[in-house]
């Protein structure tokens, strides 16, 4: 895998310019702010002029000293105060002002992204600065050993290859992996006739005894002193929470050893996108069709997650493509407590074919998704309850989610009203279950809240720093 | 013989037979979930387990689906496994049973037959298992709670054996092999453990990251290998099929020899050296059976029995040859072949008599459906009845035994 | 005979581009770097620096051992080119050794142009273009008490303030009416003008030097200059700008016009030959037509194109032309320019003098150049508007009120 670095993201739907991230540069720097906030093109929008660490920097090009170097670890362009004769070159190379003059030094400045800590992140109220550390982990994994084949058939656009890829090389090669009937399976990951998909031991399982078949191979490799086998399942939202689901409470309630992945693409897709119970309400499906009589599923989606902590599980955790770094620490955890007891880390992935997204809009269809509180990340263990690893706070408006996906078209404004209600009542219980854990993170504010003072055209403190910058 | 040891003597019933049969057999796994008429077996199975007389791991699981799941996955992983099951609970089971033998599983699950629903009923009957008696398991029926026990560690054999590798249903009739308490012998573990030897039950398929593989890929379609890959699969299943019928027999002698009692592997054939006509019996009913052709004996009339004890693979050349010196032949059935309006083991020595040159006249009798008794007198009518049929009168049935019961 | 895919002549910006470049796609064909110079790759940008002292001649070095054998390169210093054989795919080199390419790069930069001064050769003067001319004019300055230097470019004037700043007698003689023509207007130039007089430099525009005499047996020497004045000083530098090394390339059929010809993608006439840097003379961004236009940012990007093109990389895109660029400090202060900064016809201007100074220059409603002094801008930013011709019909006035602002909100809108 190619070079990848973690990075900061600027959501600029999030900002209300409220400057606290360059006061805060600018007090850790002890100089100018290395980011800069500025007014969008719309009233109280706002934009983000920062070093984007380049891959490819015109920055170290055009430098005749030296003084600027990408840092083949961590991807950050890194400036040699003592090389750097003030040229001002680089500021010539770079197009999102990432380097730019410090006008009180009289020298260049640039974002060093605080070792791996960046302080502006964290002093971000709303989220709008996130410190994304999706880079490293994919370089971490990259490294590892792929163990599916190349050339798995998923349709493109398609998540499932993502998730069972670097699953598998995070829990490598000793392993028990059960693929259940489903697109898993379907793009070929145990193989055809004689031929496997990959270098783990893989099976189908029937669509409804995966959890079962799990518990009876890692009850044996316990008995013979092989506990270091992770026994696992990529399995699908149908098989889960329809007609195995009696296998996946049953080897809950016993607390089986076992690692159960749920791949949720919302229905039956490899067998040509049929509603199952976590079809959410008003979806397009083949057997939830839309026509005079019948505007898609009529019933809201079993929040197959929260069911399982129900059973106490040892580990209970959602997660999204669009946010890797809370799968892979999810993951970590999922894995470490399947030596404990029964871990479920449920994936939501959407389906670009049965969903009609384009390819291109899958991550960010699963961003939003999260954005808008359609779905949520949290975990849960059975000491320590549940707990939201992404605020749930300030959320997008649902139907701004809905409106990337194809099969939630037809919907009027009445079933647009139900699943924003739903949402919201799906939260208030998590918040309510969330209350009792201990220490929940910080809640980000509303953008444009009552503190937020600044928008385009009427230039507060910090942007008038911002000026004085330039 | 000398090498044979005498165990150890109890009174129990059929189900506690089948339990000390698995027990002694020692499985690694044991996977249940209670159904009558077979309760009573977990429960003894959860007892020596808990009284560490058996070492085996006992799955709990939410419902036979599971219980089958469960020891396929142990069994993969390199598990000698057991379980018991009953009627609705085989048929919820059915999914992975279907798949067990493809998988060359080579499991013991004992059915404790009984007669399936609807009618809503508990009791005794061979509806389950002859329901399922073309998914590709071995079936072997008892008649007493000394062969239960001594079959299954037989079965584990036979299951195990490289030629074979299938699943084996030991069965024994509910009600009244289940909760029929006899005298029964309990063999030496040492000559049980010497019998099995070591197993080895996933060297064809496993689930082991030592042995990385795909355990089965999707196989068949209409192109490239497929047709000819899944034709070889089914017949190697075929294959093995046919490899048990020698194996079955060697498997008993073997036993025999250890512990001095000689089952009959295939069929046993009663008092059929002179027979003129006989009676097809499978199971429990034969000990009635017995009785109603020693009576008849009595009286000069020259009946004797042939009882079917592997009905999967059905010895079709042993069938054969056993009746092929009669006139006539009564088969009776304790479940329903609704397709044809007869029992199924009547269909099935109907078509073992196509081997024979010449036409066997015979008659299909149903009996002992849903814990009804199938006495004496009700085998003494189907002599007489099967004499008549051999003197010239018209076949008619199937006849219900306990139609005016 | 020693032989290369690739054979880079020239180690400076535009040859270790197009290296970086070949390898991205290429990762093992056989390379090789010659160069004239006696050291591993460094700028001529730098050499001011050195000359002032505030860089040590070794911490320049931009490349080392270690970097061409990671990347399995030859580097070939001590190896002046003087004869290219394109038919037999050779390079001549003035020790009499041959290599022979597959591929070549022409990036042998620029040498001063010595103007054709009466007297000149006869008087012992300096030139910065390499490492050694900026040491041996370091090591001058240390013996001297005046200096006058012929050029108020960017090489004239960095010396020029590094010996007024080291208490040197500076005086600065320029043909032009103002310092740093083509980059800044006659506004802009007075403000660095008077920076020079203020730190003492003497500068004479509009003055043309006629004759050089060596005095004092060498040790000093006087210009006389075309008003009939005489200057003297003890230390004599020439900086009236440079010309591509295009010499060695003589009867090569490589067509030359004041530089190397190139195309789009960096091809000279000659099949198997490409050309990138100073040396070449490449497409202008405004005017479409081939100019010469020697800064780093142009080097960078002939060179990339180059290597790809060199490498046959399908994914080489086009040269868009270059685009002048000046990021000037004199005295701490500083003064920048980008595109048509002195452009007056066809255009609309804006110029402020509030905090500093500035000009935008706007065509059509799209920002064609900009320039600075005492008020620095987002150099990268406007250069993308400028070669991406962003509309600013929308926000025109807001980028002339506030252009820093409006600028970053644009190129942040593009990262999306």
């Amino acid at each position: 895998m190619g070079a990848a670095f973690d990075t900061i993201a600027f959501k600029a739907s999030l900002c209300d310019g409220c400057g606290d991230c360059m006061k805060t540069c600018s007090e850790v720097k002890g100089g100018a702010s290395r980011l800069a906030i500025v007014p969008g093109a719309k009233e109280g929008g706002f934009e983000l002029a920062i070093c984007r660490q380049c891959g490819d920097p015109k920055c170290v090009q055009v430098c005749p000293s030296g003084a600027l170097a990408k840092d083949g670890d961590s991807g950050v362009i890194g400036w040699d105060a003592q090389k750097c004769v003030d040229c001002l070159l680089c500021t010539a190379g770079c197009a999102y002002a990432g380097i730019a003059v410090d006008p009180q030094a009289a020298r260049v400045a640039k974002c060093d992204q605080c070792d791996g800590d960046p302080a502006c992140v964290k002093a971000c109220p709303t989220g709008a600065l996130e410190w994304r550390r999706a880079g490293s982990l994919y370089r971490e994994y990259g490294d590892k050993e792929d163990l599916f084949v190349p050339g798995l058939s998923g349709c493109q656009g398609c998540n499932s290859e993502l998730i069972m890829r670097h699953a598998m090389r995070k829990i490598g090669r000793n392993s028990v992996l059960a693929t259940p009937p489903g697109c898993i399976p379907g793009m070929g990951s145990v193989g055809y006739n004689g031929k496997t998909g990959t270098k783990v031991p893989v099976f189908h399982p029937l669509l409804t005894n995966t959890a079962s078949m799990l518990s009876g191979i890692r009850r044996y490799y316990d008995r013979i002193g092989r506990k270091d086998i992770v026994v696992m399942a990529l399995a699908g939202d149908g098989g889960t929470a329809d007609c195995g689901f009696h296998a996946v409470s049953g080897a809950a309630e016993r607390g089986e050893k076992i690692l159960y992945i749920c791949v949720d693409n919302e229905g039956y897709m490899n067998t040509g996108m049929q509603r199952s119970g976590t079809t959410p309400y008003g979806s397009w499906t083949s057997t939830t069709p839309v026509g005079e009589h019948l505007k898609g599923k009529t019933q809201d989606a079993k929040n197959l997650p929260l069911i399982l902590t129900a059973h106490k599980c040892r580990y209970v955790a959602t997660a999204s493509t669009g946010y890797m770094e809370d799968l892979y620490e999810k993951l970590d955890r999922a894995v470490e407590a399947s030596f404990e007891g029964f871990s479920y880390l449920h994936i939501y992935s959407p389906c670009p074919t049965g969903w009609r997204v384009p390819s291109s809009k899958v991550i960010e269809a699963c961003r939003m998704s999260v954005d808008s509180n359609f779905v949520t990340l949290w975990e849960y263990t059975n000491t320590a309850g549940l707990r939201f690893t992404r605020s749930p706070d300030n959320p997008i408006p649902v139907v701004d989610y809905v409106r990337t996906i194809g099969k939630y078209r037809h919907l009027d404004a009445g079933q647009l009203a139900h699943i924003q209600a739903k949402v919201d009542e799906q939260v208030a219980l998590l918040k309510l279950m969330a209350a009792d854990s201990p220490s929940p993170p910080a809640a980000h504010r509303a953008p444009g809240g009552g503190e937020a003072p600044a928008a385009a055209g009427s230039l507060s403190g910090p942007l008038r720093q911002e000026i004085a910058r330039n | 013989m000398s090498d044979v040891k005498t165990g150890k003597v109890i009174v129990c019933d059929g189900n506690e037979a089948a339990a000390w049969g698995a027990c002694l057999s020692r499985p690694d796994m044991v996977a249940v979930y209670p159904i009558t008429p077979q309760s009573s077996l977990v429960e003894y199975l959860a007892e020596f387990i808990a009284d560490g007389r058996m070492s085996a791991d006992l799955m709990d699981v939410e419902g036979e689906h599971s219980v089958l799941s469960v020891l396929h996955g142990a069994c993969l992983a390199g598990a000698r496994t057991y379980s018991a099951t009953s009627a609705q609970g085989l048929a919820y089971m059915f999914e992975p049973y279907f798949r067990t033998p493809g998988l060359r599983l080579p499991m013991v699950v004992s059915l404790v037959t009984r007669d399936a629903v609807s009618p809503t009923c508990v009791w005794g009957g061979q509806q389950d298992a002859m329901t399922v008696k073309e998914v590709g398991w071995i079936h072997m029926y008892c008649e007493t709670q000394q062969e239960i026990l001594d079959t299954i560690p037989i079965a584990y054999k036979v299951a195990e054996h490289p030629d074979v590798m299938l699943p084996v249903n030991v069965n024994h009739d509910g009600n009244y092999l289940s909760y029929g308490v006899a005298r029964v012998e309990l063999p030496d573990q040492q000559v049980v453990d010497s019998f099995l030897g070591e197993k080895n039950v996933n060297w064809h398929a496993c689930l082991d990251p030592e042995r990385p593989m795909a355990v089965d890929p999707l196989t068949g379609g209409s192109g490239g290998v497929g047709p000819a890959t899944f034709v070889r699969y089914r017949k190697g299943h075929c294959a093995g099929m046919q490899a048990a019928l020698s194996v079955i027999e060697e498997a008993h002698a073997d036993w025999g020899r250890r512990t001095g009692r000689y089952w009959s592997p295939l069929i046993e054939e009663y008092r059929m050296d002179d027979a003129e006509v006989a009676l097809v019996t499978i199971g429990s009913m034969t000990g009635a059976a017995k009785d109603a052709v020693d009576e008849a004996r009595l009286d000069g009339r020259k009946v004797g029995i042939v009882k079917i004890k592997t009905f999967r693979p059905f010895p079709v050349q042993r069938v054969a040859k056993a009746l092929s010196k009669v006139r006539a032949i009564g088969v009776v059935d304790r479940a329903v072949n609704f397709g044809w309006n007869s029992g199924p083991v009547y269909q099935e020595v109907l078509a073992a008599l196509y081997h024979l040159p010449v036409r066997v006249p015979a008659m299909s009798f149903i009996g002992g459906l849903a814990g009804a008794d199938i006495t004496v007198e009700h085998f003494a009518g189907v002599v007489d009845r099967t004499l008549r049929l051999a003197a010239g009168e018209a076949a008619n049935g199937p006849v219900w035994l306990n139609e005016n019961d | 005979m020693p032989e290369a895919k690739y054979l880079l002549v020239g180690s400076s910006h535009a040859a270790l581009e197009a290296l970086r470049s070949i390898r991205q796609f290429d990762p093992d064909g056989a390379m090789a770097m010659l160069t004239q110079d006696t050291h591993p790759p460094y700028s001529p940008t730098i050499l001011p620096y050195v000359v002032s002292g505030r860089s040590r001649p070794e911490a320049v070095l931009l490349r080392d051992r270690t970097f061409f054998e990671a990347n399995a390169c030859a580097f070939v210093p001590n190896a002046r080119a003087v004869g290219l054989d394109a038919k037999a795919k050779t390079v001549k080199l003035e020790s009499g050794e041959t290599w022979r390419y597959q591929t070549l790069l022409i990036a042998t930069g620029a040498a001063p142009a010595i103007p054709p001064v009466k007297g000149l050769d006869g008087v012992k003067f300096h030139v910065l273009r390499s490492l050694d001319d900026a040491k041996g004019l370091r090591s001058a300055m240390g013996g001297a008490r005046s200096a006058v230097v012929l050029g108020a470019g960017l090489v004239g004037l960095h010396a020029a303030e590094n010996m007024a700043e080291a208490g040197l007698s500076v005086t600065v003689v320029e043909m032009q009416g103002h310092v740093l023509p083509g980059y800044f207007d006659a506004k802009a130039s007075e403000r660095i003008e008077a920076a020079f007089a203020g730190h003492g430099v003497k500068l004479l525009l509009g003055r043309k030097v006629v004759e050089a005499a060596a005095l004092d047996g060498g040790h000093s020497c006087r210009v006389m200059l075309d008003d009939g004045k005489a200057v003297e000083a003890d230390l004599l530098l020439v900086a009236t700008g440079v010309r591509p090394a295009v010499d060695w390339l003589d009867g090569s059929g490589v067509a030359i016009d004041r530089g190397v010809l190139v195309d789009e993608a960096m091809r000279t006439s000659v099949a198997g030959v490409w050309a990138a840097g100073d040396v070449a003379q490449a497409m202008d961004f405004h005017t479409g037509k081939p100019a010469l236009i020697g800064i780093i940012p142009t080097a960078v990007e002939q060179g990339r194109i180059a290597g790809a093109g060199m490498a046959d990389d399908p994914y080489r895109k086009d040269y868009p032309g270059g685009l002048p660029v000046n990021t000037y400090r004199f005295f701490g202060r500083v003064a920048l320019s980008i595109g048509q900064a002195t452009a007056t016809d066809g255009v609309e201007v804006s110029e402020s003098d509030e905090n500093g100074y500035r000009r935008i220059v706007l065509a059509d409603n799209r920002l064609v150049g900009y320039a600075s002094v005492d008020q620095p801008f987002d150099v990268g930013v406007m250069g993308e508007l400028i070669r991406r011709r962003v509309d600013l019909s929308q926000c025109k006035d807001t980028f002339i009120a506030r252009p820093a602002d409006t600028g970053r909100r644009l190129m942040s809108e593009q990262w999306r």
